[in-house]
């Protein structure tokens, strides 16, 4: 835990905190976390194994219906996959026109921040 | 009924409102059992209760929905009394039945009251009977489908599908379209399931600029149902309030003793007692009856701050049998009060869920501030719950002075290691829509659609921000200091 530090001289009371491995700042009225910028390269960002396209999870929480099957073709804004997270539902819709290659989970299944739920293939320009 | 006094009381919920249930228990030297699921070890209302008991495992259809386990749960705690806070089953008329028929004082209305008002469907006959204006709707038996897409087109789309057993945001969508009805009706059908336990929805105009008002009433053992004025919840976000306030700012006198009146009136003829809400939606002058909570309201605080009143603390009392309100003296609200609920919930990316471990967590003390709050430091946010982990509460003269303090209030506030929507309440309440004070329930839709802007940090909070790290870094000095002071070293040599 900080409660100030010391930038050219003159001293600045801040708090800041490191939780889980990541640094957590408050200053003036606002809160943000610190990230390196030379850990970043190597970040789970970039090791993400979904492609442009597929449908992550974007918080943890249960799978609650599979509306589409492997072979079937979305169109941009349809519904995929429906989650709960938190007793709220949240539908997970296609960011564009394709095919799903695989659906990645189980009807009823716990998954993970960050699960690749669909893969789909997207559809290329000037294919029918 | 013979006042009896209370002794004991078992708390059939978790986080912010056991905690609130278990400091008006101890103002009065009344012991608490917190009722608990397996994974609300680490909360700060079991480190407050003078008990625990587990009553089953993180899933609340095993724990907190279970009525069976909350029953045996507050017989073994030696508990003469249940209060259910909001949510889970706080507005089950069989858990009242069931605290009932083992003994237990249900810390509520009966059971009766219950399924006359909090069940929707009953609320509106009776409503239409006392000649209570509601909003066009479906409130019928038939579950089917194709019967209710065929009921949404009768109405006309836009319409509103609902819980018929619920509240919070839970099991309600607007159905825009004919063609989007079916899938979003089975959608709230799921989630009135898993959240209520009964999968009985109903249909509902869906008045596009109406605000959101409502009546805190409560009746208290003397028999009359007392009115504790107006909250006004218009700033929601999928039907879940974030912001209120008390009282509403677009009410006109007259119009306020009217809804009034009509909210004591349906809650006296059902024989009403303890805290209730009379919600109604407000629009070009007129009001339409919503629905009626049967319980505690998550905002009750910003009643409490303008009335000046302990509506838990009036709710034992009432249990115990005894009166609450003088109506000889009447109750003028004061000042203006706002709440905003804290979520858990990363407000750059369009409010998912953010879990983990609560780091540092700060609520500075000042005039006229008032935190509830659930969590502290070490404490995990899980994705079992929902993501509400705080409330705060500010009280001024003017509701403009509340507003500004209230941002203050949230800036000093510190919540470290998950994501808290700190940054978009202090959006809303810089928005000249809200300061005016005439925003409707579409406000966020209109205004906060998209997910606010990611933080720019400037160049003074980037040379703090390494500065910090470069602190935080462990040095190799630090790794031996921590090695020198483990608690086994030292425990030894202080011997």
């Amino acid at each position: 835990m900080i409660t100030q530090v010391t930038i050219n001289g003159k001293t600045i009371p801040v708090l800041a905190q490191k939780v889980k491995g990541q640094i957590w700042i408050h200053f003036n009225g606002r809160t943000f976390q610190y990230e390196d910028e030379s850990k970043k390269k190597f970040g789970s960002q970039s090791s993400q194994t979904g492609h442009a396209g597929d449908i992550l999870a974007p918080m943890p929480g249960k799978v609650t219906k599979i509306l589409k099957q492997a072979g079937d073709s979305v169109s941009k804004g349809e519904a995929v996959i429906v989650m709960e997270a938190m007793k709220m539902e949240y539908t997970l819709k296609s960011d564009g026109d394709g095919v799903i290659q695989k659906i990645g989970c189980k009807l009823g299944e716990q998954v993970s921040l960050g699960k690749v739920l669909a893969h789909i293939d997207p559809k290329k320009e000037g294919q029918a | 009924m013979k006042p009896q006094k209370i002794t004991r009381i078992a708390i059939a919920n978790r986080g912010e409102v056991a905690v609130r249930i278990i400091k008006a228990c101890e103002e009065m030297g009344i012991e608490t059992v917190l009722l608990h699921s397996e994974v609300d070890m680490g909360t700060r209302a079991y480190r407050m209760a003078t008990k625990t008991i587990c009553i089953g495992p993180a899933p609340t259809s095993e724990s907190y929905l279970n009525i069976q386990a909350n029953i045996d749960g507050a017989l073994a705690g030696g508990a003469q009394a249940v209060h259910p806070g909001f949510g889970f089953l706080s507005e089950n008329a069989d858990f009242a039945q069931a605290c009932m028929d083992a003994g237990l004082i249900f810390i509520g209305p009966s059971p009766k009251a219950t399924r006359t008002l909090g069940d929707k469907v009953n609320c509106k006959a009776l409503a239409q009977k006392l000649g209570l204006p509601l909003v066009p709707g479906y409130q019928g038996a038939n579950q089917e489908l194709k019967h209710l897409i065929h009921e949404a087109e009768r109405i006309g789309f836009p319409c509103i599908v609902k819980a018929a057993a619920g509240g919070g945001g839970r099991g309600m969508k607007v159905l825009r379209t004919k063609e989007e009805a079916g899938e979003l009706i089975e959608s709230a059908q799921r989630e009135a399931q898993s959240a209520f336990g009964s999968a009985q929805v109903f249909l509902e105009k869906y008045l596009d600029r109406a605000k959101h008002i409502e009546f805190q009433i409560f009746g208290d053992a003397s028999g009359k149902v007392h009115n504790l004025f107006d909250r006004e919840c218009s700033v929601q976000r999928r039907h879940q309030k974030i912001i209120e306030e008390a009282i509403s700012p677009s009410l006109t006198p007259e119009t306020r003793k009217k809804m009034g009146e009509a909210a004591c009136l349906i809650a006296e003829s059902a024989g009403y007692q303890g805290a209730g809400t009379v919600e109604f939606l407000y629009q070009d002058g007129e009001f339409y009856l919503l629905e009626v909570n049967t319980r505690l309201q998550v905002e009750h605080p910003v009643t409490e701050m303008v009335v000046g009143v302990d509506l838990v603390k009036a709710q034992i009392l009432t249990a115990q049998g005894e009166p609450v309100f003088n109506s000889k003296n009447p109750m003028i609200p004061r000042g203006h009060s706002i709440e905003c609920r804290l979520y858990a919930e990363n407000p750059y990316l369009g409010g998912v869920p953010s879990t983990g471990v609560l780091g540092k967590v700060e609520w500075p003390e000042g005039p006229g501030r008032r935190y509830e709050y659930g969590f502290e430091e070490g404490d995990e946010i899980t994705s079992f719950y929902d993501p509400m982990i705080a409330k705060v509460i500010v009280w001024d003269e003017t509701r403009p002075r509340a507003i500004q303090k209230m941002i203050r209030v949230l800036k000093d506030s510190v919540v470290f290691g998950v994501h808290t929507n700190i940054p978009y309440l202090i959006e809303i309440l810089s928005h000249p829509e809200f300061v005016s004070g005439e925003m409707t329930t579409r406000f966020i839709e209109k205004h906060f659609s998209e997910p606010l802007q990611v933080q720019v940090l400037t160049e003074q909070e980037k040379q703090i921000a390494e500065e910090v790290a470069k602190q935080l870094a462990p040095t190799a000095a630090e790794n031996r200091i921590i090695s020198e002071t483990s608690p086994f070293q030292t425990f030894w040599r202080g011997i």
